[in-house]
This record gives structure tokens, C-alpha cells and sequence, in this order.
């Protein structure tokens, strides 16, 4: 037997068991994974393929035709959050980085991760609460606006590279928004299995096409969940790919896990700091995009908390810095992840109970019934 | 009622019902399948306020109780041998007419006069206008006109005691 085997089936083993022993206490199992990558090494080609598969699925949940179905007050919350993105990239220029690296810094700073806050908000029972509609749509405006940031910043340099980069993104976007609604009647007659095979081999390809051209492959990946989307299978590949996809998060934080003992070897203190820095930047950001959507004093508050977790975008974009020279920003982005994985968790986990007590007053404006009428 | 809808994206869809009553029923539809039910007395869900009663559902166990509230699987009938016997009997609601053989006399004495022609039938309730329907009514109750009462039995029984309490409406 192949010794990868061995692997595999020891990885799978430790994160099974991380997952049942953080079960025990009403805890989420993704910080488990990542402290669990730390001790495992990757086992490649499954780290990649989780987090290309991690990336379709993200874009499938999140992709830009979910916009339509936002309220006004969502959008409005979105365009807050956004500030973080030139606000970020101010900050990598005044530390006289390049423009590129700055760009590159600001997503850094600015993405969450849709994929761990959505695993966190069904494993924490929160999808019933205002705030969690509030959150979850702004990551959609955040996916989106990375998807531009990439498509920008992910090629490797000169102006061939770029304009093939912008061209696939731009491509695959119309093809999302016109193409593909029409082969919803094709793609129904379908079988599971078929289904299954193609959307792998979809992604994986759209993923090597857009390497080879020199465009960023996360990328890639997340417009061919878009795609998938746009012809009307979002509901039957939820199905499908819902377990391969739990399966790819959690080897996805192998990932995580093993690049960062890479990296941190050589961690600059500017690192460090950029990653406190991003930590708390977005959480007053992100409490006034909660009080745009029109959320309580104590609501706005777990939206900042809830949009802690950075994640998969995040590694897209240290790759891209790595790849492209530019080890302080790759440092943040992993850096960045397995700080706030755990803390984003711990956050959402405990801060109902912790902002319970927190009696602050609410504006006369705000709705979601946060005020309670004096009975 | 009031319902709301939005999209949860990567969760699922959350739908807010908001009844007469004030009381709010959250229900999120996961992509998985599963159904989180959260039921908040007086409107919630207000800052820190637990919901007073939550309940998850398997897809299987949310159809079938949302076929029970549509009223899609609730037979009035009972099944198997009851169901044919009950098919013979009836109900009726006959109603006393001013003049009629039945008014101004006690539910005792009526009995007894329905019992001669027709044993098998029997009062069940009376209901009075501005009243409560009143389910096995006392033997003294006395019949006023305007009166309903509801009568039990196989069809020619409850026909005989129609006839003889209530000749005027049915001439």
C-alpha cells in the first residue's frame, strides 16, 4: 500500500478525532483542524484539492447573482465593510510596499472567510439571529470585490499576464450571467454521479487554465462555483458536494497548518503587528456596516465579532505574495488565519453571553427588534 | 399573519412568521435539510433573548408535520371497523322553531319522548344562541325556540326524532 494511504488514513484519523473531542464542548471543529495541521504534514494533492473545492463551493453559496437577492440594508452594510479593503492598502503603503503588494495587503486585511462564518453559524445555531443574515450577505459583497482584487493582482507581471487574467474573470462572469441559465434544462437530465464528476473536473480544470495563463487559480475555482450557480444546480450540488466539501475544509486547515510552520520560521515583528492591526480594524468598520443594516447597539457588536474569521481567500492571496515575492504579506495572510480562526470561534461562540449584560442604549432608528416595548 | 423570507447564503432560508397573536416563529430551512425551529412569545428576538422554545427537524420529520398543518394527512373519520359503522350514523343539527312539539319542555322529558320512536338516537349537545355549545346537557335544560340540538344515531332514528320534535321546519 502506498504510504500516502497511511497518511491519509492517519490525518483523517486525528481530525476525527479533534473534531469529537472539541463536539464534547459545544465547540466548532474548525480551530481543531488548523491546531491539528500543525502537527500533521499536508498530504498533497488533497490540501489543494480541498481548497479548490473549498473555493467552488464558496462561490457557488456566494457567488455575485446572490446580490439580487439582498435587501438594500445589506448592500449598505457591504459598502461599510468594504472600507476596509483601501483602508488596508493605505496601510502597506505607508509601510512602502509596492502597489501590488499593497493591493494584495489590503484583501489580506479586508477578506473573511464565508466558508468558515457560514460552518460557524450552523454549528453555533445562530441562522435564526438578525445579525447572521446581516453577516452572510456582506460576505457575499466581500467575494465579490476579492474576485476583482484577484482577477487584478493575481497575475504574475506584465501586461499580457493581467489582461489574460482580467479576461478569463471577466469571461467567466458573462458566461455565468448569460450562458449558463440556458443549459439549466440540459444539465437537469443529468445523473448524480455525472454531476459529481463534472463539476470536480470543471473546477479543477477551470483552476490549471487559469494558472497556466498566469491568472490566479482560487480564482478560477470560485467562478467556476459561479457558473455552476448560474445554471440553476446550486440546490442539487449543495447536496452533493456538502459532505466532499465539510471533508475538504478540514483538510484545507491541514494546509493552513503546514504552510504556517514554513513560513513563521523567518516572521518579521511587522507581521505580527499588521495581523493585531487587522484584527481590530474591521470591528468598528464593521459595527457601523451593522448599524447601516440597521442592527442594535448589541447586535452590531457580534456582526464585528462574527466577521472576524479570515479563511480561504486568505491563503489564495499568501500563495499569490509568496509566488510573487512579497513574504511580509504572505506572512500576514497565514499568520492572520490561524489567529483568527480560533478567536473569531471563541467570539462568536461566547459573545451572546459575554454582550449580554451590555445595556446599551439604543437608537430610536434602529429596527429588528432590538428594543423591547416596557411591558 | 406576516411572513418573511430571506436568503441565508451558505445556510440556507430563514422565514419569519409573525402571527395574530404577536408571537414570532423562526424557521430556517438548512441546505442540508435540516429545519431549526425558534418560537419567541410576544415578538422577540430581542437583545440576548433566548428563543422560549426551539426544536430541529429532519427533512422527513418536517414534511410530515407540515403535511399535518396543511391538514393533508388529518382524516376526520377513524379507520378500519369504526369507519364503516360510523358511515351508517349521522349527525344532525335540527333547530327549535318557535311552536314547535319540543319547546318549553325539559331535556328529560323530550328524551323519553324520542327514546318511543326512535331508541337508537340520541341528544348529544345542545347549542343556545349566545352560548357555548353545551356537550352533554343536563337533564333539566329546558328548550327554548331558537335551540340546536345535535342528534347522534343511524340515519332513519335521527329522521323519526326530527319529525316529531321539530314539525314545523321540516312540513
Amino acid at each position: 500500500m502506498p504510504s500516502a494511504v497511511l497518511d491519509f488514513a492517519f490525518a483523517a484519523a486525528l481530525l476525527a478525532l479533534g473534531a469529537a473531542l472539541v463536539h464534547r464542548w459545544r465547540f466548532p471543529p474548525l480551530p481543531a483542524y488548523l491546531l491539528i495541521g500543525l502537527v500533521v504534514e499536508a498530504l498533497e494533492p488533497l490540501p489543494s484539492m480541498g481548497l479548490l473545492l473549498l473555493l467552488f463551493s464558496v462561490g457557488l453559496e456566494f457567488g455575485p447573482d446572490r446580490l439580487r437577492e439582498l435587501s438594500g440594508r445589506v448592500v449598505r452594510a457591504g459598502a461599510w465593510d468594504a472600507l476596509a479593503l483601501p483602508l488596508g492598502t493605505l496601510v502597506g503603503l505607508l509601510l512602502g510596499l509596492d502597489l501590488k503588494a499593497a493591493v494584495m495587503l489590503g484583501g489580506v486585511l479586508y477578506i473573511s472567510s464565508s466558508a468558515v462564518i457560514a460552518k460557524l453559524v450552523i454549528d453555533l445555531r445562530r441562522a435564526a439571529e438578525p445579525e447572521s443574515e446581516v453577516v452572510l450577505g456582506v460576505l457575499v459583497f466581500e467575494d465579490l470585490v476579492i474576485a476583482v482584487v484577484l482577477a487584478l493582482v493575481g497575475s504574475q507581471s506584465g501586461p499580457v499576464a493581467l489582461a489574460w487574467s482580467v479576461g478569463l474573470v471577466a469571461l467567466y462572469l458573462l458566461l455565468g450571467r448569460f450562458l449558463a441559465p440556458r443549459l439549466v434544462d440540459f444539465m437537469e437530465e443529468l445523473s448524480d454521479e455525472l454531476m459529481l464528476l463534472l463539476g470536480t473536473a470543471f473546477t479543477v480544470g477551470t483552476a490549471v487554465l487559469f494558472h497556466e495563463v498566469g491568472a490566479s487559480e482560487g480564482v478560477g475555482a470560485f467562478l467556476s462555483g459561479v457558473i455552476a450557480a448560474g445554471m440553476g444546480l446550486r440546490e442539487r450540488i449543495e447536496n452533493l458536494f456538502g459532505p466532499v466539501r465539510d471533508l475538504a475544509v478540514a483538510f484545507f486547515f491541514l494546509t493552513v497548518g503546514a504552510q504556517a510552520l514554513g513560513l513563521l520560521a523567518g516572521l518579521e515583528p511587522r507581521a505580527v503587528g499588521l495581523v493585531a492591526l487587522a484584527l481590530l480594524y474591521k470591528l468598528p468598520l464593521d459595527a457601523l456596516a451593522g448599524r447601516a443594516a440597521g442592527l442594535g447597539p448589541r447586535r452590531r457588536l457580534l456582526a464585528a465579532f462574527y466577521l472576524v474569521p479570515r479563511g480561504e481567500f486568505n491563503l489564495v492571496l499568501g500563495a499569490l505574495a509568496l509566488q510573487q515575492g512579497y513574504p511580509l504579506v504572505s506572512q500576514v495572510a497565514v499568520l492572520l488565519v490561524l489567529v483568527s480562526v480560533p478567536l473569531g470561534a471563541v467570539l462568536i461562540r461566547f459573545g451572546p453571553a459575554w454582550t449580554r449584560g451590555l445595556r446599551l442604549k439604543p437608537k430610536p432608528g434602529a429596527h429588528e427588534g432590538e428594543q423591547r416595548p416596557e411591558r | 399573519m406576516k411572513v418573511e423570507e430571506v436568503v441565508l447564503p451558505g445556510v440556507g432560508h430563514k422565514y419569519t412568521i409573525t402571527t395574530r397573536s404577536g408571537d414570532k416563529l423562526v424557521i430556517v430551512v438548512h441546505n442540508s435539510g435540516k429545519r431549526e425551529l425558534q418560537y419567541f412569545e410576544g415578538g422577540g428576538p430581542q437583545p440576548g433573548d433566548e428563543p422560549t422554545a426551539a426544536l430541529d427537524l429532519t427533512d422527513e420529520e418536517a414534511r410530515e408535520v407540515g403535511a399535518i398543518l396543511a391538514g393533508v394527512l388529518f382524516h376526520p373519520e377513524a379507520v378500519g371497523e369504526v369507519k364503516t359503522r360510523l358511515a351508517k350514523l349521522t349527525i344532525e343539527w335540527i333547530k327549535a322553531e318557535p311552536g314547535d312539539p319540543c319547546v318549553g319542555r325539559t331535556l328529560e322529558d323530550v328524551q323519553r319522548e324520542a327514546q318511543r320512536h326512535a331508541p337508537e338516537a340520541h341528544i348529544l349537545a345542545i347549542l343556545k344562541e349566545g352560548h357555548a355549545l353545551i356537550p352533554n346537557p343536563p337533564p333539566d335544560t329546558r328548550i327554548e325556540p331558537g335551540d340546536t340540538l345535535v342528534i347522534a344515531g343511524p340515519r332513519e332514528a335521527v329522521d323519526a326524532v326530527r319529525r316529531e320534535l321539530a314539525r314545523h321546519a321540516h312540513p
